[in-house]
């Protein structure tokens, strides 16, 4: 009885001092720091690990419930690569992140420099460009499926009408172009993004300096190369490795357009990853080929953190 | 004395607003030209059609002898030293001295061993492989300059060049940017607001309003002959005093009040309403009898100076000895008749 007396009041005031701190002291900033730890850690840290664990695992069907499988090593590594398709595969994703960057970079920094132009309209227009990425991967897919049909499709009619082919190329059934038919429609899907960025990237250069280096001498492919360039590093250098996890992450198109066929020919690696875990319920290379493409993620995340660092302005 | 920039009715419009009304200047080869006038006035918009960066609506524009009004800026030869310096700020020191030698095919020695020599005219000599963010405001201002000078221009164009500097530095630069032009024998056009720099700088003063030039001379004749009473308030400092009144009924004095008459040094016409014009450094504290009077409402002094405002804010008097006075004396005061300026209270002309 003594005891509980005189703990009672000291125990209220820790607990008073606690609830006051959360008020208005640091510990309402733990609390906020905290809730994110905990979602982040519980939605993405976690399963993380669990796919890099299981790489390292083997899978089947006995132990799928079970967190602590039989080792396996680099076993499940040596047999992604062992797969008949696994180069094909890396052909397509490279065909798919390299030109998708590529179009979504070139192209988007054309129309970029087109709307820093200042005509009327100009941000009205560019504005619109936008709708293109609010789209969801889906529905996009579906419209440049339409687009890209064989028989039936627009483009083929207008490569016709303009005399470029002669009969109807078949895109998406076609070895030869089904991958790039998705390329095709992730540049769309990725030039709004891309051009925003670059935008952003260009309004940040103050006007006086192509003033000055118009009256130092500079056309304006000069200019271009001497100020628009270095001074947008930091831009470029962010929109490529955003452009590269944003194309190592496009997973829509695939199923909308080609599902990764005609025989593997456009079947790229989270594609593949996906069809591994959810279709052919081989766990173990789903999440090795995931794994894979981590790693690569990571060097353009690593790319991206150091490019923002290296800030020339001022 | 050739024209190295000649104006002919230049006119400039941004769609409604017309900034330059049909302006007309020469520009004398080897002379530092100031345009002056309050924010607003077309100044820099001037000095911009001339460096090309505008486009003037009509008018000629000849620098040198030759037509320039569709040429492009990088065709003129000119420098510019802008307000921001406009710096590159991914290029060294070096590579902003050399940017515009580079550019025009000059070998890698040539502009090492050029940016070398003007570094050192501009006191950059240590500096040369820093960045502009590592820069002082006054070390900028130096790069701006020296990125001017490196290519020997026809002309250089100031705007504004001083603005981002504290009051000490300014007043430096000032009497280095002048000396430099003196020595390289340039041909300067200094955009500014501050009517002392343009006082202390230049050798023709112009000073602009609502895209007109309303007065272009010798800074001092500027100062003594004001033609009208915008140039008049806006050339000295502190700014002219300006006295409504009457001519006297004999004409030599201009009735300000009670009693009240500032003499004149002419015959003027009698019972005509004017604006007197005193300058606060020309007035001095009566001995004897004093001509007009006003009511001390603040005293300031400086120690080399006394300013005196009147209670109602319309005088004030400048004098470089220690006076005692205090708020709500009665001040007598004299003005040496020859430096009274009447305008007319409408149109503000000088009579």
């Amino acid at each position: 009885m003594g005891v509980i007396m005189e703990t009672g009041p000291a125990v209220g005031g820790l607990m008073r001092r606690f609830l006051a701190s959360l008020r208005d002291g640091v510990g309402f900033d733990i609390l906020l720091v905290g809730a994110a730890m905990v979602f982040l850690i519980a939605m993405a840290g976690l399963p993380l690990i669990y796919n890099v664990l299981m790489s390292f695992q083997q899978v089947d069907m006995f132990t799928l419930g079970s967190l602590i499988r039989p080792w396996a090593g680099f076993q499940n590594y040596i047999d992604v690569v062992r797969e008949p398709a696994f180069w094909l595969v890396a052909k397509n994703t490279f065909i798919f992140v390299f030109f998708s960057m590529g179009g979504q970079f070139v192209i988007g920094f054309a129309l970029a420099l087109f709307f820093a132009q200042n005509f009327p309209g100009a941000s009205t227009i560019r504005g619109l460009f936008l709708v293109s990425w609010v789209m969801p991967g889906l529905v996009v897919g579906a419209i440049w499926s339409w687009i890209l049909a064989g028989d039936f499709g627009v483009l083929n009619t207008i490569l016709k009408g303009l005399g470029i082919i002669q009969s109807n190329v078949f895109w998406k059934s076609d070895p030869a172009f089904s991958i790039w038919a998705v390329v095709i429609a992730n540049i769309w899907l990725g030039l709004a993004f891309n051009m925003l960025l670059l935008s952003v990237g260009l309004a940040a250069i103050p006007r006086d300096l192509y003033e000055a280096a118009e009256l130092d001498g500079a056309n304006a492919l000069q200019r271009f190369w001497t100020i628009t360039l270095p001074m947008m590093r930091s831009t470029i250098g962010a929109v490529l490795s955003l452009g590269l996890i944003g194309t190592l992450q496009q997973f829509d198109l695939f199923p909308a357009i080609t599902e990764g066929g005609p025989a593997n020919t456009s079947t790229v690696a989270q594609y593949w990853s996906w069809q591994m875990s959810f279709q052919l319920y081989d766990f173990a290379k789903g999440a090795t080929i995931s794994v894979m493409m981590l790693v690569l993620v990571l060097i353009a995340s690593i790319i991206y953190v150091r490019s923002t660092r290296h800030e020339v302005r001022g | 004395m050739t024209a190295q920039i000649e104006l002919k009715n230049i006119d400039k419009h941004y769609g409604a607003f017309h900034a330059l009304k049909k302006v007309s200047l020469s520009i004398e080869k080897g002379s530092f030209v100031a345009l002056v006038g309050p924010s607003g006035c077309g100044k820099s918009t001037l000095l911009r059609s001339i460096a090309g960066l505008e486009t003037i609506t009509s008018g000629d524009l000849h620098i040198a002898g030759k037509e320039m009004t569709g040429v492009p800026p990088r065709h003129r030869d000119i420098a510019m030293v802008f307000q921001s310096y406009a710096l590159y700020p991914h290029m060294t020191v070096e590579e902003n001295l050399t940017y515009s030698l580079r550019l025009h095919g000059v070998g890698k020695a040539e502009a090492k061993a050029k940016a070398a020599e003007v570094a050192a005219t501009t006191g950059l000599s240590a500096l040369l492989s820093r960045y502009p963010r590592q820069l002082s405001g006054g070390q900028r201002q130096r790069v701006a300059m020296g990125r001017a000078i490196i290519r020997n221009p026809k002309a250089f164009l100031f705007d504004e060049p001083l603005s981002n500097l504290d009051a000490a530095l300014r007043v430096q630069m000032r009497k280095e940017i002048r000396a430099l032009h003196d020595r390289l024998g340039a041909t300067s056009v200094y955009v500014t607001h501050d009517q002392i720099e343009a006082m202390t700088m230049a050798d023709w003063v112009v000073v602009m309003r609502d895209g007109v030039i309303e007065q272009q001379g010798r800074p001092l004749d500027l100062y003594d002959q004001p033609v009208n009473r915008f140039v008049a308030g806006f050339i000295g400092s502190p700014a002219m005093n300006f006295v409504d009144g009457v001519i006297s009924e004999d004409g030599r004095g201009v009735v300000v009040g009670a009693g009240d008459r500032i003499p004149l040094a002419r015959q003027a016409e009698p019972n005509r309403k004017v604006v007197a014009g005193v300058r606060p450094e020309n007035l001095r504290v009566a001995e004897g009898a004093a001509s007009f009077h006003f009511e001390v409402g603040n005293v300031e002094s400086t120690g080399s100076a006394t300013y005196l405002t009147s209670k109602d804010g319309a005088l004030q008097l400048v004098q470089t000895e220690r006076l005692g006075f205090s708020v709500g004396d009665r001040v007598g005061l004299d003005i040496d008749p020859a430096l009274v300026h009447l305008f007319d209270p409408q149109t503000g002309a000088r009579i």
